[in-house]
């Protein structure tokens, strides 16, 4: 087996009496690709918010990349592996495609105080210990200085940056879409720059919200191909959230259903294709009533 | 934002050279122009005149780092420039009348001039720091009521202590300063405001300001970014004040007050928030402005008096200014752009073509 990159453990999530979100369990590991359906409103995207670190869960635990990343910030949680899009895209509009991959791919920076030394510091603890972020400060500002003389070793390495910036581009086929500006590319673009702004950040899990949304049944078709060539190329672990139930059940080999914030179902394609629970949910029970034909259609 | 990209351009040059060279050039240049400015009959006023343009664009500039690139909104800028001008002339009144050993006087003086600047602008980011590690961390407004707020405090500080001459001010700083250092600095700022808005931190406040949310899930520790701009910002604003201090006769409160603050913002806005550029053309611009006016009404009128008069109507004709401004061309002069980007644009299609 290979090693576990994402655990989610009976993660519950409160907005006052609000439960969006409870006992969710999940975990991914190398080369996985999951998915995350249920009806609008049913908690998936909230899901999503709670591992990246936008909402901090009531109650569970997460680990990424073995780390329990309870209360970490957003930045921290990507560091660690964990890279996402989003449902509504959200790219930086103004900067060019190039400059949108660029953020995510953070310079390797040669800093002052090396990581191993600061860990060493912090083992110390208490006040030494506090120390540590002071001269973890003094790494980014020492950045900032090499930015400002333009030393060569700062040059190199946003040389380095841009080119690893162009080959991503490169592989979500958008070479040529280079210097334009991210809000003049077409809608399936976006998207792809956006997995591609993901991909710089050196993920281990990616996570997809509705990659698919918007796009025509071609560009559904080729993004299947492209998902998977991602995970082997990248060897990721990846969990999609998507609301077309034919592109999900063609690529997922394990898809858990969310309704009102309860997982009611979890299991490969198939044997949550035919789950009472899951038809109920999408077409409700009533309906299951009066056409029984339906749940003996999803069994067969 | 074709200003991220158009990073100083591969022209060929050794990578060591890169850093060092543009100031290598400017330095002759600028003391060109120094010597050409006081051959004139004017010469005194004149070099008054660029000093003060020169010390607005440095505001303008480093405001624009977090109020264009990052998108923060700081009006509290004259407070930094007040700490910078005071700390700076309190260290000069010490150390006037001292002389480094084995230097000229002459030499000695701007070596300790240059020290008073730093230490200004050091304690000015510093300033930045402390003001912005709380604030930061807000998102909207905040930044604006804090930064107000601390612009207002420092007023009163300088104000009520006796060290700091309290409402008249500190008098007798040696005037040290020079047309040369003056736009000596004004092109370090530009540099460096240039050469972060190339950089992969560049990148990362451009992205701040686009989508706090998305940069964050992107790796970008947010807070730390906007308060390393906030901090830099103050730095140059500290240096600015620093050179104030040294060539007007006498710095008080009155010289740092919210008004101030508000004018260095109008410049940043009506430069285009985000264009370096724009904030260069912007501060000149308003800086010329009332002094173009004014020597207009005495030449009309012959009365000097009237001609006073202008400075009072100065705010009231910024303020008409900006409306208009928003009004025409809300994105500001040049947008987030930079005057090369623009400038093509301006050029009617057809005559691009031929």
């Amino acid at each position: 087996m290979s090693e576990v990159l994402l655990r989610v453990e009976q993660a519950t999530i409160h907005f006052g009496g609000l439960k969006a979100l409870s006992n969710f369990n999940l975990e991914i590991r190398r080369g996985d690709l999951k998915g995350l359906i249920g009806p609008n409103g049913a908690g998936k995207t909230t899901a999503f918010n709670i591992l990246t670190g936008v909402y901090r869960p009531t109650s569970g635990n997460i680990f990424v990349a073995g780390q329990w990343v309870n209360g970490a910030k957003p930045h921290q949680i990507n560091r660690l592996g964990l890279a996402r899009t989003f449902q509504n895209i959200r790219l930086f509009r103004a900067l060019t495609a190039i400059d949108n991959v660029r953020v995510a791919c953070l310079a390797e920076a040669s800093p002052l105080i090396s990581a191993e030394r600061l860990d060493a510091i912090r083992q110390k603890g208490g006040l030494t210990g506090r120390l540590a972020n002071l001269l973890d400060s003094a790494n980014d500002y020492y950045d900032w200085w090499r930015a400002l003389a333009l030393t060569p070793g700062f040059q190199r390495e946003e040389e380095r940056l841009t080119r690893r910036a162009e080959e991503l581009l490169k592989i979500m086929g958008l070479a040529h879409r280079r210097d334009e500006e991210a809000r003049n590319l077409p809608y399936g673009e976006q998207r792809r720059l956006e997995i591609a702004r993901a991909l710089g950040t050196r993920p281990k899990v990616l996570l997809l919200d509705e990659p698919a949304a918007g796009m025509n049944t071609r560009e559904k078709s080729e993004l299947m191909v492209l998902i998977r060539q991602l995970r082997d190329q990248f060897s990721l672990g990846i969990l999609v959230i998507e609301h077309d139930v034919r592109l999900i059940m063609g690529i997922c080999e394990e898809i858990t259903v969310l309704d009102y914030g309860e997982t009611i179902a979890c299991g490969p394609p198939e044997k949550v294709r035919s789950d009472r629970r899951v038809i109920e949910a999408y077409l409700g029970d009533s309906y299951l009533d009066t056409h029984p034909e339906v749940e003996q259609a999803a069994r067969r | 934002m074709q200003s991220a990209q158009a990073t100083v351009k591969a022209v060929g040059l050794p990578y060591g050279v890169r850093g060092i060279l543009p100031i290598l050039l400017a330095i002759p240049v600028i003391a060109l122009a120094q010597w050409l400015l006081i051959g004139l009959p004017n010469g005194p006023f004149v070099i008054y005149i660029a000093s003060i343009v020169g010390v607005n664009l440095i505001l303008a500039v480093s405001l624009n780092i977090v109020n264009g690139m990052t998108g923060q909104f700081s009006i509290g800028h004259a407070g930094f420039m007040a700490v910078g001008a005071y700390t700076a002339g309190k260290f000069s009144l010490h150390a006037k009348d001292l002389v480094i050993s084995h230097l000229p006087a002459a030499m000695s003086d701007q070596v300790l001039f240059l020290f008073a600047l730093l230490i200004g602008g050091c304690t000015a980011a510093l300033c930045g720091f402390i003001v912005g590690l709380p604030s930061l961390r807000l998102r909207g407004d905040y930044l604006a009521i804090v930064t107000l707020g601390f612009g207002e405090i420092i007023r009163v500080i300088l104000q009520s202590t006796e060290a700091f001459g309290r409402a008249l001010g500190l008098a007798g700083i040696p005037q040290w300063s020079s047309l040369f250092m003056v736009w000596i600095w004004a092109f370090i700022t530009v540099l460096a405001a240039r050469r972060i808005a190339g950089s992969s931190h560049g990148r990362s406040l451009w992205a701040i300001r686009e989508d706090e949310v998305a940069a964050e899930a992107m790796g970008v520790d947010t807070t730390s970014y906007k308060v390393r701009a906030f901090v830099v910002s103050s730095f140059f604003a500290g240096i600015a004040g620093g050179l104030f201090a040294h060539f007007v006769p006498i710095i008080n409160p009155g010289s740092f007050t919210f008004v101030k603050s508000i004018e260095v913002v109008v410049m940043v806005v009506a430069g285009g928030l985000g264009s370096t550029t724009g904030a260069i053309v912007a501060s000149i611009f308003l800086t010329l402005l009332p002094e173009a006016l004014r020597s207009a009404f005495t030449a009309i009128s012959g009365n000097a008096e009237i001609a006073q008069r202008v400075d009072q109507i100065r705010m009231p004709i910024y303020g008409l200014l900006l409306v208009t401004l928003m009004l025409v061309r809300p994105q500001g002069l040049f947008g987030n752009r930079e005057l090369w980007d623009v400038i093509p644009r301006w050029i009617p299609r057809r005559r691009r073509a031929a």
